[in-house]
């Protein structure tokens, strides 16, 4: 209730501002895309990710550098964000200036023609050093339209009293991950009623394709422009397989269920193993270390006892790159994260790149790394540190793949084809079959 | 001093009207004896409620009726040109055994659902007639709360009921009753289970509806019928279905025409639990497909078109009936 409420505020505001941004944005179009015009640029940020921190930097330098314009950022919520953009990119007097989208649903914005052509700006903004997959998922006919903003990479959290009490290590091979996860699963050393060696519920795609990509293994791939689905080649069926396995032997995490808040079954003691994205250590919170503060509650004592029920569920949990096949690799797994692009409705052209020229700038990048976040330009990642939450997010990211750079991607995904397709292999179904089926999907959703 | 005088006011009022309406020669002078402005004021009092009914209702039928015919997707509304493709999406939809399917689906489950709806209102509605007073009110807060609940709150509840991991339903039968197959069992994964699950919500939701509407309806029912019907010898059954609900039939009829609308475009529900669990794709209702093509303006056009032939379709009986008796 609070957040359809909160949203519906946002969407007022929203409203609100883009009546006032007409003027904003008229002013700009009169100077002749002069860029050193006074008015207000809008930027659209998705979720809560970037920190307060951050959008303050972005703030104060932008209006340092243009002192008669203002920088406003507002915050979009993931959950109905291509509808919202959908609407707003169309109009030339709703439009933000400078807009975060999600990666995999980039290419259907680049290929409808949402965006302002940047190529020129390549090198600038870091070239070759850029996170490539997130460049090709921006890039429509070599036109280069959005660049990567964040990524967060997917790592495997394990429960060390659990490995203990089993007697297993640390895998270093993906075979080896499927033999630990059924060994926990058969030990189940907290006794819970429905136990998983390694939490995989049926619709976690987003998880399970790294198997798939271990093996070589594409959901789609191209083929002089026509797309087609690519999970029944030899490759992907390795994968899906291995899928299958752990569905029936490693987990008791429900069919029916998606990659959402796997953390809640570890919590629980009923899952030895997770998988998401780093920034999931904050969401750990064994019963062995809670010490029962309030979530209302601010004062010093709390935020203390808060640091050091954090300090207790780390020390508990353990975190590592899924291996890849062979021993030393890491597996290429699923990259979640943002690209950014300016809306080509947007009359703030110059301004809107200058605001870029400062994302991209050597200072804002060592921020984001300083935050948890793998920056759009990858030479500023030594800066997430050198913890071990830090080493697997870099570890995975390296080679993280992500989903076909498709103009219709973002259909597949709506249809929910993935979904589907990894819960009936949850079920039983034989992979070559559901396969053949989603592979039709996806060949006539993308064509 | 004033009070006295205003009720008598209507009455000579009331029969003044019908003799226009009947004879024809006395409306010729009435009718001529009132300026124009006075003739067309009635019609400016509609314009406000006419205006937002033709821009809310009736532009977007237009473009989706124009939507139909054409190729229009996210790049048509950045400015690309849209294609005019003739009838070539009702082409692509109605060749495609699947949306049949899904059209197939929809009509079995509006009626299933509209069926079962009314027969457990109808009972509930008879059942206050009977109880005492205490009863009957703990009964209507109940259906009230029922139905003013928001619709988003209510499928939280009831998925968390369902929900395979932690859910309340299988707690109890796997636990006190003692059905140990029940642990983790999907009741959304499997289409049957599912639309059952949907049925339950579905019904749960729109029989208060049901249940205030024919209460009203059996209060209007004259004792002195009621009480006649006893003397000659009929049973209670015999008075409900032979006297009563024939009695309130035209409020039946309205109220099943309206539950048959309703549950063939049924949306929230349906999406709600396909997003928490269900094989999406074979589950979809004529609503939540219409949302899947979303993209795709002309296709969802195409679609939501037929959506619009199949309700007339399916509610031509009863509008042709209601017009009869409108007539009689």
């Amino acid at each position: 209730m609070k957040r359809v409420r909160t949203s519906g505020l946002a969407a007022l505001a929203v409203g609100m501002l883009a009546l006032t941004a007409c003027g904003g944005g008229e002013d700009a179009a009169d100077s002749g895309g002069g860029g050193e015009s006074g008015g207000e640029l809008r930027l659209w940020l998705a979720g809560s990710d970037t920190p307060q921190e951050l959008r303050d930097h972005l703030v104060e330098t932008f209006e340092a550098e243009h002192p008669d314009a203002t920088l406003v950022i507002e915050e979009q919520d993931w959950n109905g964000l291509v509808p919202r953009l959908q609407t707003a990119l169309t109009s030339e007097s709703q439009t933000p200036d400078l807009v975060e989208i999600g990666n995999t649903q980039s290419p259907t914005f680049t290929y409808a023609g949402a965006f302002s052509d940047i190529s020129d700006m390549y090198e600038e903004l870091g070239g070759d050093d850029l996170l490539q997959g997130f460049v090709d998922a921006g890039t429509v006919d070599d036109t280069l339209y959005a660049v990567p903003y964040y990524s967060g990479a997917r790592a495997v959290f394990y429960n060390k009293e659990v490995f203990a009490a089993a007697g297993v290590e640390v895998p270093t091979t993906l075979a080896e991950f499927t033999e630990v996860a059924q060994t926990l699963q058969q030990a189940n050393p907290t006794g819970a009623p429905s136990f998983s060696g390694f939490w995989l519920p049926g619709q976690d795609w987003y998880n399970g394709v790294a198997w798939l990509n271990s093996h070589g293994g594409e959901l789609a791939v191209e083929e002089d422009g026509e797309w087609t689905g690519a999970l029944s080649s030899p490759e992907s069926q390795e994968g899906l397989a291995e899928v299958q396995e752990l569905f029936t032997t490693a987990t008791s995490a429900p069919r029916d269920a998606d990659s959402n808040e796997p953390w809640i079954a570890f919590n629980n003691g009923e899952a030895a193993m997770f998988s998401a994205p780093t920034w999931a250590r904050w969401s750990i919170d064994l019963p062995a270390c809670n010490k029962g503060v309030a979530a209302d509650d601010e004062s010093e004592a709390a935020k203390a006892l808060l640091a050091e029920q954090q300090a207790c569920n780390e020390e508990k949990t353990g975190i590592f790159a899924l291996p890849g096949l062979e021993e030393g690799s890491v597996a290429p797994v699923f990259a979640g994260g943002s690209n950014i692009g300016i809306p080509a409705k947007s009359g703030n052209q110059e301004l809107a790149r200058d605001l870029l020229r400062i994302i991209f700038s050597p200072e804002y990048q060592t921020m984001l790394a300083e935050n948890g976040l793998i920056p759009g330009n990858t030479e500023y990642a030594d800066a997430l540190g050198d913890d071990v939450y830090a080493q697997a997010a870099l570890a995975a990211a390296v080679d993280a793949e992500l989903t076909p750079p498709a103009e219709k991607w973002a259909d597949v995904e709506g249809a929910r084809i993935l979904e589907d397709l990894f819960q009936e292999i949850a079920s039983g179904t034989d992979p070559a079959t559901a396969a053949a089926e989603a592979d039709q999907l996806i060949t006539d959703t993308l064509n | 001093m004033s009070a006295p005088p205003a009720p008598a006011a209507p009455a000579p009022a009331a029969p003044r009207t019908p003799p226009p309406a009947t004879g024809s020669t006395a409306a010729a002078p009435l009718r001529r004896r009132r300026p124009l402005p006075a003739r067309v004021g009635p019609y400016l009092l509609l314009v406000p409620a006419l205006v937002p009914l033709a821009v809310g209702l009736g532009y977007p039928l237009v473009r989706q009726f124009v939507f139909s015919f054409q190729e229009y997707g996210l790049a048509q509304q950045f400015g690309r040109p849209a294609e005019w493709v003739g009838l070539d999406n009702y082409v692509t939809l109605l060749s495609d055994p699947y949306v049949w399917g899904v059209i197939a689906r929809s009509i079995a489950f509006c009626l299933v659902n509209a069926a079962l709806t009314m027969a457990l209102g109808i009972a509930l509605a008879v059942l206050m007639t009977k109880v005492g007073r205490a009863a009957r009110i703990t009964l209507q807060v109940g259906m009230l709360l029922a139905w003013g609940t928001p619709v988003l709150a209510t499928m939280t509840v009831w998925q968390w009921l369902f929900d395979s991991q932690y859910g309340v339903v299988n707690w109890v039968l796997a636990g006190p009753l003692g059905m140990e197959g029940q642990r983790g069992h999907s009741w959304l994964i499997e289409p049957l289970s599912f639309y059952a699950v949907a049925t339950v919500i579905v019904v749960w939701m729109s029989v208060p509806f049901v249940v205030f509407t024919v209460y009203a309806g059996l209060l209007q029912v004259p004792d002195e019928c009621m009480e006649a019907a006893q003397l000659d010898g009929a049973s209670s059954w015999q008075r409900l279905w032979r006297l009563a609900l024939p009695m309130i039939k035209p409020v039946l009829f309205v109220v099943a025409l309206l539950q048959v609308i309703w549950d063939l475009r049924v949306f929230t529900q349906i999406h709600v639990l396909q997003r928490a669990g269900a094989p999406t794709r074979e589950t979809h209702l004529l609503g939540t497909y219409i949302y899947s093509l979303s993209k795709e303006f002309s296709m969802a056009g195409a679609m939501a078109t037929i959506m619009l032939v199949i309700t007339l379709a399916l509610t031509v009986f009863y509008i042709r009936r209601m017009l009869r008796e409108d007539e009689a």
